[in-house]
């Protein structure tokens, strides 16, 4: 018998963190529009207690029943929204990477909601998931899915400016400037403020139609001219990759490991393994692109957003739509 | 007057072969072309997980378009992951990582140490500082030195050029990936060229044997536990334990206990034996006005087994096990536990279907012309898989090393500093500039923070070559 006490602590925990996330994208989607630092502080507010809440809510059904909380979609999408966040909150951190952090919170908020729709109450789990792989296996592959999710919304943003800098001019001076995002940009140090300053910014040449017109007073130039650099924008993709990437090789091979200890082989080309794979061939491709100058920026940011969707087909179409041995289907 | 003729080297007649070589060589080294190949396998093993796999052509028919069924079968989509296009695409990709290894990945070496123009790399400073020269140098020296930089020195054109380094032996991280890779592909030719597997299912008391070992398990007893669990959407049965008690006698001739559970499988003599599904044996007894019909299979019978009516061309099909039937409807319920079990029957005259019928257990049906089947009793059976695979540790160190090489890639940064120190008496200009082997954008920060460190050190108030004078008291 479950103890009432905590069933409804973890239905407040759920009730609490899903508001937050909702009410925290809608302040930082202020903030990404009006980059006031008021919004920007409640957002991060917002996003790290509702972040903490849902992992202190998987921890209370753990408790409470003993099951790892991670054997059905319910869970699995849980830890994949707060996952997703938690991965953000440190690249943020790092990089001040906080204007992205409305899509990062909004698909969170969805992936929550949507999870709400699964949760079933509390069972137990069914013999293949009786495994100490569960632990291993599942946090790996989420944690790939939710890096992929946050390298996402950084190229999203990363071709919102490239696109808008292509509508507000054209030519060879804006060919240069999308080379340039590649990596092959031609950057040029200030050497006057080098000189005296010492300090060594790479003067941004990469939007100049933007910077144009931002210095007529174009409204939405100067928004955009806000964002971060291209060049900037393209290498935090890559090193979110590189985490996800690393994530996912390791989830798969734990996940082979398992299947070798629960099905008898360690590669059965199940729908799920394979649709896994596929996620692999594309962002082994996305890094062997971004070797080369030539395909860096848009190539490659082009080559996350089908990256992310194989994900998504990957996570929820293979489980939802097509049998195998990781389906939901009741 | 004798002519004058320039002699040219007679062609080898293997030249034109070494130019197809050689245009082999920049293709399969080619990224590009490697990342082709990257999609076409994607797309490839998408489809294979789109299509349903390993089905025979009717299901195809059955549950696919017609113009669809007949795309998949005359493109023999249906078993895409062993058809030649898939197994020719990875060899592709092996044989282009091959190639990639060894004229792009082994051959990238440092940089050379050479002077270069410092302000026209993007990554660079220049500050003056003051001081000896050779204090300005040393100080330089142990700065870099004292973060963990290898430094080597060249002179060209009367000038001294500091060539600093970090993380140079992550430029094999590529190298390493790869070779994690065809590790892998060894690995998995291993359990191709030497392993097997395969299934089979014992009833309780029965005994089977792996065919390529002759190892035997003998099922003493199947047992499951499925609970009532109750959720949201109703009662639901859930699964949690199956468990199959056998007496397995490998190699060695000495019968062992086993206890064989999902996920705890048993080894016999390096043959690993999983417990994969159960099912519920019928035995059947048929009877023609009464008496009992001979011919009739007397051991249970397994889901899909059937037999032929002596002396008729009308078969009897066993369909599944229904463990609970629905009194009220007549219809199986949604409890899998035998409370209440019956069968459900197909029978047929020849190929085609008679009718199917849900008998309760212990009830004869009638069948016409005097016949009636009775499904007597159950009996529990235990389905394993077993598998020889001689290459899992050889894939596992694949794996392991394919993971190491993508670690050192990604999370390990190899810079070339180019520092050089101009000037004289004790007013000197230091030059500084960057290249990474992952563009300048991913080191600009570290790189600012670097020349900030310098400066600060640069900065600092250093004791003078005279010596200070003594404050009179402290």
């Amino acid at each position: 018998m479950l103890d009432p006490l905590k069933v409804a602590i973890d239905h407040n925990l759920v009730v609490i963190s899903l508001t937050a996330y909702v009410v925290g994208t809608l302040v930082l989607i202020g903030y990404f529009l009006t980059r006031s630092e008021l919004l920007k502080r409640i957002g991060i507010a917002l996003a790290i207690t509702a972040c903490a809440l849902q992992f202190i809510e998987l921890g209370t059904r753990w408790n409470m029943t003993g099951v790892w909380p991670l054997t059905n979609l319910y869970g699995s999408l849980s830890l994949f929204s707060g996952m997703g966040v938690l991965i953000f909150i440190i690249f943020a951190a790092r990089y001040d990477l906080w204007l992205v952090g409305f899509g990062v919170l909004g698909i969170s908020a969805i992936a929550f909601g949507y999870a709400t729709t699964w949760n079933e109450g509390y069972m137990p789990a069914v013999p293949a998931l009786q495994s100490y792989w569960i632990k291993v296996h599942v946090p790996l592959v989420i944690a790939s899915y939710a890096s992929f999710m946050v390298a996402f919304v950084v190229s999203c943003v990363y071709l919102l400016k490239l696109y808008a800098e292509k509508r507000f001019g054209s030519g060879p001076a804006l060919r240069a400037s999308v080379a340039g995002a590649g990596g092959n940009f031609s950057v040029a140090i200030e050497q006057s403020a080098l000189r005296t300053s010492m300090e060594t910014t790479i003067a941004r040449t990469e939007t100049p139609h933007i910077q144009s017109a931002a210095a007529n007073g174009d409204a939405f130039a100067i928004w955009l001219a806000g964002l971060p650099s291209l060049a900037r924008l393209d290498m935090l993709t890559y090193r979110i990759v590189a985490v996800g990437l690393p994530l996912l090789t390791v989830g798969i091979i734990t996940g082979a490991m398992w299947a070798n200890e629960a099905w008898g082989a360690y590669w059965q080309w199940d729908p799920k393994e394979t649709a896994a794979l596929v996620s692999w061939i594309v962002y082994a491709a996305f890094m062997h692109l971004h070797t080369r100058n030539a395909w860096r920026g848009e190539r490659t940011a082009w080559v996350s957003l089908v990256g992310f969707a194989t994900i998504v087909f990957c996570y929820l179409g293979v489980n939802i739509w097509i049998s195998g041995l990781h389906s939901y289907k009741m | 007057m004798a002519a004058t003729h320039t002699e040219r080297a007679p062609l080898s007649p293997l030249a034109p072969l070494k130019g197809l070589v050689d245009e082999f060589l920049i293709l399969f080294a080619n990224i590009g072309f490697a990342v082709s190949l990257f999609a076409v396998w994607a797309v490839l093993t998408l489809i294979g997980v789109i299509v349903d796999q390993n089905k025979g052509a009717d299901f195809y028919w059955q549950n696919y378009t017609p113009a669809l069924a007949r795309i998949v079968l005359r493109l023999h989509l249906d078993n895409i992951y062993h058809s030649p296009a898939y197994i020719s695409i990875i060899g592709l990709i092996l044989i282009s990582m091959t190639v990639a290894t060894f004229r792009r990945v082994i051959p990238a070496r440092l940089p050379a140490l050479r002077a270069v123009k410092i302000d026209k790399i993007p990554l660079h400073a220049e500050f003056t500082v003051s001081g000896d020269e050779g204090d300005v140098r040393s100080r330089l020296e142990r700065f870099f030195a004292e973060r963990g930089w290898q430094i080597r020195k060249r002179e060209f054109g009367g000038d001294e050029w500091s060539f600093i380094d970090k993380h140079n032996w992550a430029r094999r991280g590529v190298l390493v990936a790869h070779v994690g890779f065809v590790i892998i592909a060894a690995g998995t030719t291993v359990y191709w060229a030497t392993g097997y597997s395969g299934q089979f299912t014992v009833l309780s008391g029965n005994t089977a044997t792996i065919p390529q070992t002759g190892a035997t398990v003998a099922l003493q007893q199947f047992g499951y536990r499925i609970d009532p669990v109750v959720t949201k959407s109703g009662i639901v049965y859930q699964p949690i334990d199956y468990v199959s008690h056998a007496i397995v006698t490998g190699k060695d001739g000495v019968a062992h206990d086993a206890v064989i559970r999902v996920n705890q499988p048993y080894d016999i003599d390096g043959v690993k034996v999983y417990q994969a599904t159960y099912g519920f044996g019928i035995t059947f007894a048929l009877t023609e006005n009464g008496a009992p019909v001979a011919g009739v299979p007397t051991t249970p019978l397994k889901e899909g087994e059937g037999f032929t009516i002596p002396g008729t061309s009308r078969s009897i099909e066993y369909r599944s096990f229904v463990g609970t039937i629905d009194r009220q409807t007549g219809q199986p319920g949604t409890d899998p536990r035998p409370n209440d079990p019956g069968v459900t029957i197909q029978a047929f005259d020849g190929d085609k279907p008679l009718g199917q019928a849900l008998i309760p257990l212990g009830t004869a049906l009638d069948l016409g012309a005097g016949y009636a089947l009775t499904p007597q009793k159950y009996t529990l059976y235990s389905g394993f898989q077993y598998r020889y695979d001689p290459g899992i540790p050889l894939v596992l160190v694949g794996a392991i090393v394919l993971l190491l090489g993508l670690c050192i890639s990604f999370y390990f940064l190899p810079a070339r500093l180019y520092v050089v120190v101009t000037g004289a008496g004790r007013s000197w200009t230091v030059g500084i500039a960057a290249t990474t082997v992952k563009g300048y954008e991913i080191f600009e920060d570290r790189f600012r923070e670097i020349v900030a460190a310098l400066r600060r050190v640069e900065d600092e108030p250093r004791p003078s070559a005279e010596p200070a004078p003594v404050p009179a008291s402290s």
